[in-house]
Parts: C-alpha cells; structure tokens; sequence
C-alpha cells in the first residue's frame, strides 16, 4: 500500500526569512539591472567614457555584490534553520549562491591575476563563472524543492518553473555571446539574439527572487490552510485521514 | 572597406521604363543612348534584385581588359575569372562583353602592361598608376574621359570622386580628364594616438589635451607599472623603425608638433617638404629623451611592425600613433595576455595652443584609363556608375550579397572579379556617425545589416559587459577613432600638397634622400646629437632636394 506523505510549509516557525531573501534576491536584481541601463544608456550616448562605466560598474559591483552576497548568506541560513528535511538541505545548497554576486566583481581578477589563465574571450568565461556560481546551486535547490513530496504542491509546480526560468536567464545570454564573439560572428540572427539577451541578462537575479517570494506566499498560505484545517480538524491534502 | 548604400527604385517602374529603353535603343542602333537610368532589366541571374542600371547597350558592345588575381580570389561552381557574376551582370545588365586579355598576380601588373602597350596590344580598357597615366596620355594611348564623364556620371559617382577633393585633379592633365581615379579611405591613413584606457584608469590620469600630457603619460607609463605585475617591462610609447606606417608610427608624434615629415606642404606661398622643416628639431629632441629614459623600446632602432604587434600583445605598450582602424589590428593582440586591455583614440594633441594637425595623403595610387580610339569611352563610367550606385549608394542586402560577397562564403570575395572598385573615402566616417547616431537613440533600425551588427556588438560590451566588444567601441563608439577621422577632414588634418605622379628629379633621387631621412631621425632618437639632423636638412637640398623642391612647386603652379 503507497505510504501518504504528510505536505509540510517550507518554512516551520516564520516565512519572513525566505520573504526577505526573495525580496533581497528581486531587489539586487532589479538596482543591478538599472544600474547597468542606466549607465550604459548614459555610455552609449557618450556622456561617459567606456573606462568611467567599467569604473562605475566594478564599483558598484565590488561593494553592491559584496553586501547583497552576505544578506544572501545570512538569509540562507536562516531559512535552513527554519526548514527541515529536504527543503533544509535545499536551502543549505543555495547558500552557495551567495557566492555569486561577491564574485560577479571579482571574476576577472580572480581568473587572470590571481590563477593567471590566459584564455580567449575572456570575459565571457568570468561572466560565465559568475552565472554558473549563482545558477548551479540555485537549480539543485528548485530541482530539490519540485522532488520533495513534503513540499506543497503549488510550490512544487513553482520550482519546477524556476528550473527553467533560472537556466533560461543564466545560459541563453552565455550561448548567445559565444555564438556572436566566437562560433558565429558577423551573423545578423546572432545579432538579433544578442539584443534580446541584453535584456533577458537583467532577469537572473530578479525572476528567481520572485519565485522565492511567491514560494513564500504559497508555502505561508498553505502553512495558515493548514493550522485552519487543524483547528476545524478537518483532514488536508496528503495528511491523515 | 565597403561602400555605404542608398536608396532603391520601385521595380515595377523599372520593369517598364527598361521596356521604354530599349525600345528607343532598338530603334537608334548602336548609338549610345541617353544617360537616363533605369532599373533592374529580366536578366535571369538579376531579376530578383533592385538594382540601378545605366542604359543598356543594344547590340552588345566588346571591351577588352586586364586583370590581376592572387591567392585570395576564390570562386565558386563554375566561376572563374573571365566568366562570374560581374562578367554576366556587365553583359547582361550594361549590354558590355569584357574579355580579360590577361590575367596575371597583382606583383606583375606593371611590367606585364609595359609589355602589352609597347608591343602595341593595348587593352581597351586598363588600370595604370600616376606614373603611368602621365607616360601613356602624353603619348596619345588615352582616350579625354572629360566629355562622357560630364555627359554620363551618376550624382553617386560624382559624390564619391569628390569626396576626396584630389581624386579627379590626380587624373586631370591639362584640364582634360584621362581616367576615372580608383577611390579609397585617403583620411583613413591620417594619425590618431591610442592610449591604453585601462592602464589611464588604473593611475588615474586624464586624457591628454596637449603633447605634455602625452610625455607625462607616457613617463607615469614607464615607471609606475600599470599593468600591476611588478616588474619594470611597460614602455610608454611604442614606436616602429618603419617611421611613417599606419602601425606604431612617429609621424603623429611629429605633428603634435606641428611638423610632419614625408609629406609636402604650403608655407609662405612655396610648398616645402616637412621632413627638414624646423619643427622637426623639436619633437625629435623629445623623443629622443623618451628613448634616453626607457619610454621607447630600447630596440626601437631594429623593431618591425611584426616585433611591435607582439610587444602590444604581450601588454608591454602603453601608446602608440597609428590609424582608426587600429583596434582591429594590432591593438586586439593586447587582449590575448590582458582580457581587461581597451585602448581609446585621441585626436593629435598640439605642443602649444594652435591645434595639431593629421597629416594624410590621398589613397588615389590608380586610375582606370581607356585606350584611345575605343569607340565606347563612356562604357568605362557606366560600369563606374554600376558600382557606385549599386554597391555604394545602396543599402540592398541581396545587391550587396550578389556583388561583393556573403557571410556563407566569407573566403569568396566577388568584388576582386572587377578591376572596378572605387570605395567611398569618407564611408568610414559615415558609418561611424550613423552607428554613434542609433547608439544615442538606442535604435540601430535604419541601420544596414552589416552596421546592426556592430551597434549590437557595441550594445553587448555596454550592457553585457562583454569585454571582448571593445574594438568596435573604441572605433566606432561614442568617442570612438572614426569620430576622430571627422575632426581630421573638417579641421584637423593636412593633406599632402604633392598628389601628382614623382618628378624627374624625385624618381631619381627620393628613394636615396627617403633612406638618408629614415636613418638620421632613427639615430637621432637613439642618441646621436642633434646636429646630425641639421646636416642631413642642409645635405637633402644639396643631393638633389633643392631641384625636388623646384620641380614639385613648379607642379603645384599647374596644379592649383
């Protein structure tokens, strides 16, 4: 006889932690990506120099990514202390992301000072160090989260989401530029495909912020259905009947 | 460099005033008609594309020509040089059968038309240099192009003969026209300085707005180890023993000081030539402390433009005088050791408060010329006008794949089939202004394919941080070298007065005078007391310099 699996909340006590993680996660996003258009707007029409933006960019990269990069890691931790099981060593993996936005600043100079590799298209391998840093371990945390059967169902379909959402934003703009500066250059779809992951690279932290915060949303909701269910004793989805 | 486009014409209209045209041609026989255009004609090959067609000959007429090949031409199928797509788009578009009666390596052009003319062979339709153009036309082998060129160029031919204010007086002998000038970039090969912007940044210098600030940069360069790796191996200014080349040249640094060598010049209503010029004391003492105190590479001396690429690659140069294209070749080699390496253009920064000038020389070094007595002179300017208002006054793609080549087939380059090839001089300043103008409005859509590319490259290091984008940032980016080019036609530059094939003097006597001027300044920066320039300014007018001067000013007279 198939064992019914009790369905849990992410979070026991508190979902504020993986609400402000989610919130953190979407904020960081969203300043990066205004810092970025804006600065390159404001490049592109020559009001500064291509060095001024790197400057203001590194800045704005080093100290932002450093602050966003511990808030994560705190936020992590807290979550995992408040989860248990799966979800626990869910939240234990995605702490690596924190690393992330501490080496988005740090890439290069970790790449071809300190290690000194000399490779071509430089950039594009410490951009992609930096993407896989955050993109890894958040896909093993919303792989872990869709194949948990304790984690409510609505949460479940949203990690599952957010697989594909997270490698979408991560690889589409690392595919697309290895096409266009090496594999296919001069190719005009390649250059269509180049404008749309200029955008679609403003996504990476915002969208799986998102689905954080809606997690925490549905995990809440279903932890209040839950205690509203006990209170009227009334059986729940997957619980004993 | 390719040509800028334009517009297109309805091809339906086309379709019927071809009809038009040759029905009037048909009726007038072999008189060439007007020079009314029309549009694409039902050639089979051709059909599809909007294409401007001069009026078509009908019965077709025969040109005889030569052409030069080398190992990059390539073809196709059953392409080969006597039977492509501009042989084909000739005849069945201008109604023109061209036969190459040779076809030779582009190394033995020159003596195989000496032999063809001497013996009396001559093509109807051929290329020849200044030299050339002047030997043949005063033996009677041209045919006065002046007539039908008045009579038959397109707005687009006339815009791109003139854009380069020499390129018809080259050709003009006695006030009458005796070839169509084969067009380049001559601004191209003006000077801009480079600087590594990264190795600015990271010492925290400002960009240079006089010769000064070039000697301080390139000082701080040499000792205070930007590249970070703690060793004293940065040099401040690279700088090959070629002199006046388009890599690594000192003729920039010359004329932040207002001198500039090599090339002749107006003063004082006499065109003198700039290489012993009294400026020339002052920037050569510059540089020669540059090089006492390690800011040149100690090999300077010996170091070709093939030593310099690998010292750019290997991160070791901080500045270097060389051309707007520049980042395409050598500067991206500095990336290969230093992924954060970006150099950016600077306009010659001036010694005092006048503004420096670039100095240039016109890229004409050929004409296309027909042998007198060819009963169709005007075929030469109708082919002209097909380039032009195809290839350069076009932005049609599928025109553009079919004559000059496309991104399937990048080693096959069709536009080689034709010795007609005239680049638009200024197109480099065009495409830079157009693609600056989309980036500033953040809309690339009136771009060609070819310069919507380059705005998303651009956008990609902007927006992406794709370090590896810089060459098109720094080239045609805001603040990018081709803006400089602009600055260099408007008020920035100074063209080479002397443009006319060499005088009896100068063929004799330049080549010796030229070695002597290279290797003066060359020990002069090395060490060698200044007076040894002040002896080789006194010896050029005795070895022949002073008929030189005689000679290229008594040409100027004609030549206003």
């Amino acid at each position: 006889m198939k064992k019914k699996i009790e369905k849990q909340p992410l979070l026991r006590k508190t979902h504020l932690p993986l609400y402000l993680l989610g919130a953190v996660m979407a904020l960081y996003g969203l300043v990066s990506a205004l810092v970025w258009s804006i600065s390159s707007s404001q490049a592109m029409r020559g009001l500064i120099t291509a060095g001024q933006l790197r400057t203001r960019l590194a800045n704005f990269e080093s100290t932002g990514g450093l602050i966003t990069g511990i808030v994560f890691f705190i936020l992590f931790i807290w979550c995992a202390v408040n989860a248990k099981g799966g979800v626990r060593a869910a939240f234990i993996v995605g702490m690596l992301a924190s690393f992330a936005p501490i080496l988005a600043g740090r890439a290069e100079t970790l790449l071809f000072d300190t290690l000194g590799l000399r490779l071509p298209a430089g950039s594009v391998i410490a951009g992609a160090l930096s993407t896989i840093v955050f993109t890894l371990p958040m896909m093993i945390f919303f792989i872990i989260l869709a194949s948990s059967r304790r984690v409510p169902r609505g949460c479940r379909w949203l990690a599952f989401a957010s697989i594909f959402i997270v490698l979408a934003t991560a690889f589409f703009p690392i595919y697309v530029t290895v096409l266009a500066f090496l594999l296919k250059p001069g190719d005009p779809a390649v250059g269509r495909m180049l404008e749309v992951s200029s955008q679609v690279i403003k996504l990476r932290y915002l969208l799986p912020g998102l689905s954080l915060l809606f997690l925490a949303y549905i995990s809440m909701r279903f932890l209040k259905e839950q205690l509203s269910a006990e209170a009227q004793n009334i059986p729940q989805e997957g619980g004993p009947k | 460099m390719k040509p800028s486009n334009g517009s297109m014409i309805n091809q339906r209209l086309a379709a019927l005033s071809l009809a038009v045209v040759l029905l009037l041609a048909a009726c007038g026989g072999n008189n060439p008609p007007a020079t009314s255009e029309t549009t694409a004609p039902a050639a089979d090959e051709f059909s599809g594309l909007n294409l401007v067609v001069p009026a078509r000959y009908d019965p077709p007429i025969e040109m005889s020509s030569v052409i030069t090949v080398d190992a990059t031409v390539k073809f196709l199928g059953e392409n080969d040089i006597h039977n492509n797509v501009w042989t084909r788009a000739y005849e069945q578009l201008l109604g023109i059968q061209v036969s190459y009666d040779w076809v030779v390596d582009v190394s033995m052009y020159d003596q195989k038309l000496g032999l063809s003319v001497n013996s009396g062979d001559i093509p109807d339709m051929f290329r020849v240099t200044p030299s050339q153009l002047l030997l043949y036309q005063e033996a009677g082998l041209l045919a006065n192009l002046t007539a039908v060129y008045e009579a038959e160029a397109s707005a687009i031919t006339r815009d791109v003969l003139t854009q380069d204010p020499v390129a018809l007086k080259a050709a003009t002998i006695d006030g009458k026209l005796w070839g169509i000038p084969l067009t380049d970039a001559s601004v191209a090969n003006a000077s801009v300085l480079w600087i590594r912007q990264d190795w600015m940044d990271e010492l925290g210098i400002a960009a240079p707005t006089s010769m000064d600030d070039v000697l301080e940069i390139s000082r701080r360069f040499t000792e205070e180890d930007p590249d970070g790796d703690g060793v004293d191996d940065t040099i401040g200014l690279c700088a090959s023993k070629s002199l006046y080349g388009a890599i690594a040249n000192v003729q920039g640094f010359f004329n932040g000081y207002h001198a500039y060598p090599g090339i002749w010049f107006e003063r004082d209503g006499q065109v003198v030539y700039g290489s012993v010029q009294p400026e020339m004391r002052t920037a050569l003492l510059a540089l020669q402390e540059m090089y006492a105190s390690g800011q040149l590479d100690p090999e300077f001396g010996v170091k070709d433009v093939n030593a310099i690429n690998e010292t750019i690659a290997q991160g070791k140069c901080g500045m270097e005088f060389g051309v707007w294209w520049n980042p395409y070749h050598p500067l991206n080699l500095s990336q290969q050791n230093d992924p954060t390496a970006f150099w950016s253009a600077f306009a010659i920064p001036s010694v005092d408060s006048t503004p420096a000038k670039s100095q240039y020389t016109t890229a004409i070094g050929s004409f296309l010329v027909i042998r007198n007595g060819y009963e169709h002179p005007e075929a030469l300017i109708r082919m002209v006008n097909f380039w032009t208002d195809n290839l350069v006054g076009s932005q049609d793609e599928a025109v553009r794949s079919t004559f000059l080549g496309n991104i399937e087939a990048p080693d096959v380059v069709l536009y080689k089939y034709t010795p007609v090839l005239l680049w638009e001089p200024n197109a480099a300043i065009k495409a830079g202004n157009a693609l600056r103008e989309a980036l500033a409005r953040h809309d690339p859509s009136g771009l060609d394919l070819e310069a919507q590319w380059r705005y998303r490259i651009i956008q990609a290091y902007y927006e992406q941080g794709i370090l590896e984008a810089w060459v098109e940032v720094a080239t045609n980016g805001p603040n990018g070298s081709s803006a400089i080019l602009m600055q260099v036609l408007e008020d920035r530059g100074l063209m080479n007065r002397f443009y006319g094939p060499p005088t009896p003097t100068m063929a004799g006597k330049m080549p010796t005078l030229q070695s002597m001027e290279e290797e003066t300044i060359i020990k002069v920066i090395m060490g060698e007391s200044i007076d040894l320039f002040d002896q080789f300014a006194s010896d050029w007018y005795k070895l022949g310099g002073t008929d030189i001067v005689d000679e290229v000013n008594q040409w100027a007279a004609n030549n206003p």
